[in-house]
């Protein structure tokens, strides 16, 4: 079919998309940071010996790694507002869903990386006599950190993706913005295109930062 | 909290939901069908000589594995019957989507599993006499297939997880059929519950085999690829 490719469209509406690329980058953001703070905390927990702080953890990081995020979009847009006690937006329902789900990966990727350090590591610190909050602070963590970096990159590159369902409960990120334009226009191949070129142009440098990172931690170890 | 939970309507509905778990399964399936070969294929593409080659089919596989799977389900469901004046159906957007999305992260497992072979199987293959297809699939194609077993696993989960998308095509998949149920009878907590529920009894059971294999695998001397 001979069709006449034509971006002027998409490039009138730049200013949309511009402001989805806003939101698309807040929502990613924002739900890292989490992830990563509380990932923290829950991945220390579900390493505890303690049944009654362990189980609880395992259960909630299961529950939210053998779930879709879009099931856990949906549920936290639709279902929750009718037990929560607080107003949601579509923006505080992708991000909880997202915040949490990225909370439940981090958290693995905390307890792989504290597990991968040696016991011999622990055993030291306590000798000179560290608490177990020193020992993890001072020694457990700095080492383990650089071993978890390739691995949160990759979350984050995971969680941009991510947060292009939150163009479903209608929250105006990129593909959000782009499902409007395209239906305004009736241009949904260009605009299509470009929303998937600009994707692509975010998070490729992310992907490209885990290879490089990867490969130099291969050779200092 | 006052809210009194009805799961009686869901029950009520629940072989739409059954239904709509068979969908995602098939979808899912044939996604693997054609995304696993296709995989390969292009892993062993990004492995040829060929300079050119490799360059496309490795901007490719980035391409895919770097953007948001329903921005491409979009692309192939709007924009490419446009393009070629093809009809298409949800449901072949869908499979085709998620063939060819798999298909670059399945390459990536392939690829891992390939280059961890040691050079000098493929030397003594070639020693041997061996063509570098017949070294492939006689020699290190067998000894990687094991390795990459539990990425491979891993990857069979994150695409039933990612077949959710077809929902938002009208592809009366799990999560679709929720959608409707909870518009119909109002009751959108316990049904996306429910649905929740459903998706984690399929996954959660695979994510422990995944797991439990690869320390089976660990522990026999086959160390994984990723």
């Amino acid at each position: 079919m001979d069709r006449i490719w034509d971006f002027s469209s998409v490039f009138a509406s730049r200013e949309l998309l511009l402001v989805g690329l806003g939101n698309t980058v807040k929502l990613g953001v924002t739900c890292l940071v989490i992830g990563l703070t509380a990932g923290l905390f829950v991945g220390a927990a579900r390493y505890s010996r303690n049944r009654l702080v362990n189980w609880p953890a395992s259960a909630f990081v299961e529950v939210f790694r053998n779930t879709p995020a879009l099931v856990q979009i949906m549920w936290f847009f639709f279902a929750f507002p009718i037990i929560s006690p607080f107003n949601i937006d579509a923006f505080t329902a992708a991000a909880l869903a997202l915040s949490l789900n990225a909370t439940a990966f981090c958290a693995e990727i905390y307890r792989g990386g504290i597990q991968s350090i040696e016991r011999g590591q622990w055993d030291a610190a306590k000798a000179i006599g560290m608490s177990y909050s020193q020992q993890m602070r001072r020694i457990i963590l700095p080492q383990a950190i650089t071993r978890m970096v390739p691995a949160f990159m990759n979350r984050a590159v995971e969680l941009m993706k991510m947060t292009s369902l939150a163009s479903v409960i209608a929250f105006g990120e990129l593909m959000h913005q782009g499902k409007a334009i395209a239906t305004y226009n009736f241009n949904p191949i260009e605009t299509f295109t470009v929303v998937a070129l600009i994707f692509f142009v975010l998070i490729y440098p992310l992907a490209l930062g885990v290879l490089r990172f990867e490969a130099r931690l291969g050779r200092s170890q | 909290m006052g809210y009194e939970w009805d799961f009686a309507v869901v029950l009520r509905d629940s072989d739409l939901l059954l239904l709509g778990l068979v969908n995602t399964l098939k979808v899912t399936i044939l996604a693997l069908v054609f995304g696993v070969p296709l995989g390969l294929g292009a892993a062993l593409l990004r492995l040829s000589s060929n300079r050119l080659v490799r360059g496309l089919v490795g901007f490719l596989i980035e391409f895919f594995r770097s953007t948001p799977p329903i921005v491409q389900l979009f692309w192939f469901f709007f924009a490419l019957p446009l393009l070629t004046g093809i009809e298409i159906s949800p449901f072949g957007a869908s499979v085709l989507t998620f063939s060819i999305q798999s298909s670059a992260f399945f390459a990536e497992v392939f690829r891992g599993g390939i280059v961890s072979i040691e050079r000098g199987q493929w030397d003594a293959a070639k020693a041997i006499g061996m063509t570098r297809n017949q070294t492939l699939a006689r020699i290190i194609l067998p000894q990687a297939v094991t390795r990459m077993i539990p990425a491979f696993l891993e990857r069979v989960i994150e695409l039933m997880k990612t077949t959710t998308l077809v929902a938002t095509v009208s592809y009366a998949d799990l999560l679709y059929q929720a959608n409707n149920i909870a518009q119909s009878t109002f009751r959108p907590l316990e049904v996306y519950t429910v649905a929740a529920v459903m998706y984690f009894a399929v996954l959660f059971p695979t994510s422990l085999g995944v797991r439990r294999l690869e320390r089976h695998l660990a522990r026999s001397g086959a160390t994984t690829a990723h």
